[in-house]
């Protein structure tokens, strides 16, 4: 690759300015769609990015012994590592920075915001926040587990560690959505609880602790903060739609498309996964971290261990 | 881990007004809390003491701003059973309506603020448009969405048209199929039932003890209902039964507002159509002979009461309000011990709190070293049985 | 349902306490002394089946304080145990171990009307703020404010900390 196409890629597409204008996009989506469910108008499409505009501007409030560097820091790294992450995930053809192991780079660096939250939470001086920052992480070791499993099955059949890999693995087989379907959903609702979304919003619930860790987050670290959730949305979906419904691949299809159709089938894609997620929100109540223990362990784990089990088996028969 | 002390309130996202709890939590376990049910202050009793009773209806009617009707309602009818006249009946039945519409909006905003309180939105989002559509109904009907000013001493003060009336009428009925739907998602919604079920669990002694009245107290088998145990109104000629629950928790709360609001339409629209002919409103004498009278009434949220003394002036000796959340605080402390802290919102918004009513005699109380009234000792050992409980279900 | 609690068996069931009358509602109000309030709420309790405690009522009537304690029960009967207090000096034995509700209505009572309740585990400021002059009860009828005394709330006068 040469430095300029690399630059375009960081930069551009499907980098920073890609990255930020889709994760609003869809950030506008999910709004959109879960208003028209509560029948409400919902905003209108450019929403996202005049709230992420109007907090950039606004007053940086620093609470009495809160720790002001983590406060700072904390949201620019968020958004770093989810934003790195989301470079080696296939956009409108394998990623050009992709190698193998890179799924492993990217469960990592998606997990730094909930890390993140932890310390804002903690470094805030404001039991709200602390309540919250122990909630997410206390809820992070419950989700990560089932996820991670759901996620490793694929990789699993497809022999190979590289997310671009699985991809191409997929081509001209039937998706790994179909042959593990069980995964997808358990991915599916580890993502919605890695994006603290409901029914899993226990660190940030509002009428319980405020606003959990972002209680004492103002200005554009606040706007950053929000930044990081949404791209970590973009990132979930882009890397659920490239482990289990084959990316950028045409159905049907045994050769990876061009970068324009790519585009458009990973876009679908990503949406449809949208889709379910902005349903599950509308559609359910905020559980209780001690029913999510419950559950999390018993239910999604047991389900994933399942999965697991299975894969062996597929892979005997696909050969 | 060491006690972490949580202030909730007096303003918080869970909260409509103030009220302050401040909570130890052990982790995410309450271990013990203090309650400050004040802020609001007005001084409204000692203004109603120092208006003669036609000004002293709109002063009382601001004590409220969801239950106003009950306030003026139960003021009235126990000024003229001092002044010994009767409304007539079609005022009496115009006051019904009302009373009941009430009763609707206010329990779809309660099953809406629940679900918030939860993190449901959508339900909170749907209830509150169809509260929407029954303070249309009101404002059609008495001129205002919120202080109905429809009361008077002797009656009412506006009479409603033929049209009107069937205009109401057509806008109230497709309520019953929407409540319909609510029920449904109560009952079979997983994620609102593991949020509600066992949680602030009152037994019926409990109740009795604590003196919890209203949806709070028939949620646990206490089969108290002021509009049929002391009728009021036209109660008594209606067709409809006190709704009563076994689950003595929020679910149960919850199945009884949603029974009452079928009740209550259903109360409605026969009133409605069949509306008595005739005056709206009785002379009254200007003042009210020596007296005290008891006045009980059913509110939203439980039994209403004002205990008013004449002294033979144009104006009351004394109308001392007991508002249906004050006795509700008692058993709302008590079922929080133990809880997770995750359900003090739900468990405090299962009564409905309405503070403004609460504290209309109050100022503030920010040292509030009692909790709900009781001794330490009490406390502590209710605390004891909660948190073993609290532990078991987890 | 139980046996009614009619005004012949309150006179019996409280014998030797008080009077019992008839007062229209229609309800049945006991009147006895603050001696005696403790002795006639527990006989009135557990002989008359009242397990709902509806309010204390409190009037100043301008001669005295009364306080009226309203029950009632599955008999759906309501029934007044009132007492007549001094205005000065007015003291009553508390009821909040008797009753739990009782124990914040008293304070109410305490803060609106200066009756000091023996025993009440902690008779603390319920509902005036904690800036409110000690010993004004506002519900007693010949409570006036003060010229001058502040009654909470901002101080206009005083520039806060900061302001001015």
């Amino acid at each position: 690759m040469t430095v300029p196409a690399l630059l375009l890629h960081l930069l551009v597409f499907p980098g920073l300015l890609f990255l930020v204008s889709w994760s609003l996009a869809l950030e506008w989506v999910d709004r959109k769609v879960a208003a028209r469910m509560q029948s409400r108008v919902g905003p209108p499409p450019l929403q996202p990015l005049a709230d992420f505009v109007k907090l950039l501007g606004k007053e940086v409030i620093q609470p009495g012994g809160a720790g002001g560097r983590v406060l700072g820091l904390a949201p620019l790294l968020s958004f770093a590592s989810v934003a790195t992450a989301f470079l080696l995930l296939p956009v409108s053809g394998s990623s050009p920075l992709g190698f193998q192991g890179d799924l492993v780079v990217a469960l990592y660096l998606l997990t730094v915001p909930t890390v993140a939250l932890l310390l804002v939470g903690w470094s805030s001086s404001n039991v709200f926040a602390a309540v919250g920052g122990v909630r997410a992480v206390t809820q992070m070791f419950i989700y990560e587990v089932p996820f991670y499993l759901a996620l490793l099955g694929p990789a699993l059949l497809a022999g190979s560690w590289s997310v671009s890999g699985i991809v191409e693995w997929q081509a001209g087989r039937p998706w790994m959505g179909i042959l593990q379907p069980v995964g997808l959903l358990v991915g599916l609702v580890g993502l919605q609880a890695k994006l603290e979304r409901t029914p899993f919003d226990i660190p940030e619930a509002e009428t319980e602790i405020v606003a959990g860790p972002l209680t004492e987050l103002t200005g554009r670290r606040l706007a950053v903060m929000h930044l990081a959730k949404d791209a970590l949305l973009a990132a979930g979906c882009a890397l659920l739609a490239a482990l289990f419904l084959g990316g950028p691949l045409r159905p049907f299809s045994a050769a990876l498309p061009g970068a324009v159709e790519g585009f458009l089938w990973f876009a679908a894609k990503t949406l449809l996964l949208l889709l379910v997620l902005s349903t599950m929100r509308a559609a359910t109540a905020r559980i209780r971290i001690d029913q999510l223990d419950a559950w999390g362990w018993k239910v999604l784990c047991s389900l994933a261990l399942a999965q697991m089990a299975l894969v062996p088996f597929l892979a005997s028969w696909m050969e | 881990m060491a006690e972490v002390l949580v202030p909730i309130g007096p303003q918080h996202p869970a909260l409509k007004e103030p009220v302050s709890f401040r909570v130890w939590a052990d982790g995410e376990v309450i271990v013990r809390l203090e309650m400050d049910v004040s802020y609001n202050h007005r001084g409204i009793e000692k203004g109603a003491e120092q208006r003669d009773f036609h000004r002293t209806l709109p002063l009382l009617e601001r004590i409220c701003g969801i239950c106003s009707h009950s306030h003026t309602t139960v003021f009235a009818k126990g000024i003229e059973a001092l002044m010994q006249v009767e409304a007539p009946p079609r005022a009496r039945a115009i006051r019904t309506v009302v009373a009941e519409l009430e009763r609707v909006h206010s329990h779809l905003l309660w099953l809406g603020v629940a679900a918030h309180e939860v993190g449901f939105n959508t339900l909170f989002m749907w209830t509150w448009r169809d509260r929407e559509a029954v303070q249309d109904v009101l404002e059609a009907l008495t001129g205002n969405r919120v202080n109905y000013g429809i009361n008077a001493v002797g009656g009412v003060r506006r009479d409603w048209p033929p049209d009107l009336v069937s205009t109401a009428l057509d806008r109230v009925a497709p309520l019953g199929d929407r409540v319909r739907l609510y029920a449904d998602m109560v009952a079979r919604e997983k994620t609102m039932l593991a949020r509600f079920t066992g949680v602030g669990k009152l037994t019926r002694e409990q109740v009795l003890a604590y003196g919890a009245v209203g949806p709070t107290a028939r949620a646990s088998g206490v089969d108290y209902d002021v509009r049929r145990d002391d009728p009021y109104l036209d109660y008594a000629r209606l067709p409809w039964k006190v709704i009563t629950d076994d689950h003595g928790d929020v679910l149960g709360r919850t199945l009884v507002r949603v029974g009452e609001l079928h009740e209550s339409l259903n109360m409605i629209q026969v009133l409605l159509r069949d509306l008595p002919p005739g005056e709206i409103r009785a002379k009254v004498p200007r003042t009210a002979p020596p007296g005290e009278f008891l006045s009980r009434y059913e509110a939203p949220r439980g039994e209403l009461v004002h205990f008013l003394r004449t002294n033979g002036t144009d104006r009351a000796e004394r109308v001392d309000v007991r508002t249906p959340t004050m006795a509700n605080w008692t058993s709302v402390a008590m079922a929080l011990r133990g809880r997770w802290l995750a359900d003090i919102p739900v468990i405090v918004a299962a009564i409905d709190p309405c503070l403004s009513c609460t504290s209309r005699v109050s100022l503030a109380d920010p040292e509030g070293r009692d909790r709900g009234g009781m001794t330490w000792d009490e406390l502590r050992e209710h605390g004891i049985r909660f948190y073993a409980e609290g532990r078991h279900e987890r | 349902m139980t046996a009614p609690a009619d005004l012949a068996r309150v006179a019996s069931v409280l014998e030797g306490l008080g009077t019992a009358e008839a007062v229209p509602g229609p309800r049945i109000r006991f009147t006895t002394t603050a001696g005696n309030l403790r002795e006639a709420v527990r006989r009135a309790l557990s002989g008359l089946d009242l397990d709902h405690f509806i309010q204390i009522g409190s009037v100043d009537t301008g001669k005295a304080i009364e306080l009226h304690y309203h029950f009632t029960g599955p008999h759906r009967a309501v029934v007044t145990v009132a007492v007549a207090l001094p205005r000065e000096g007015t003291r009553a034995p508390s009821l909040a171990d008797l009753l739990p509700p009782a124990g914040l209505l008293e304070r109410q009572v305490h803060d609106l009307m200066g009756v000091e309740f023996d025993g009440h585990p902690a008779l603390d400021r319920f509902i005036l703020n904690e800036d409110w002059p000690a010993g004004e009860h506002p519900l007693r009828k010949d409570w006036k404010p003060r010229e001058g005394a502040f009654y909470g709330g901002v101080r206009d006068a005083a520039p806060g900390p900061g302001g001015g």
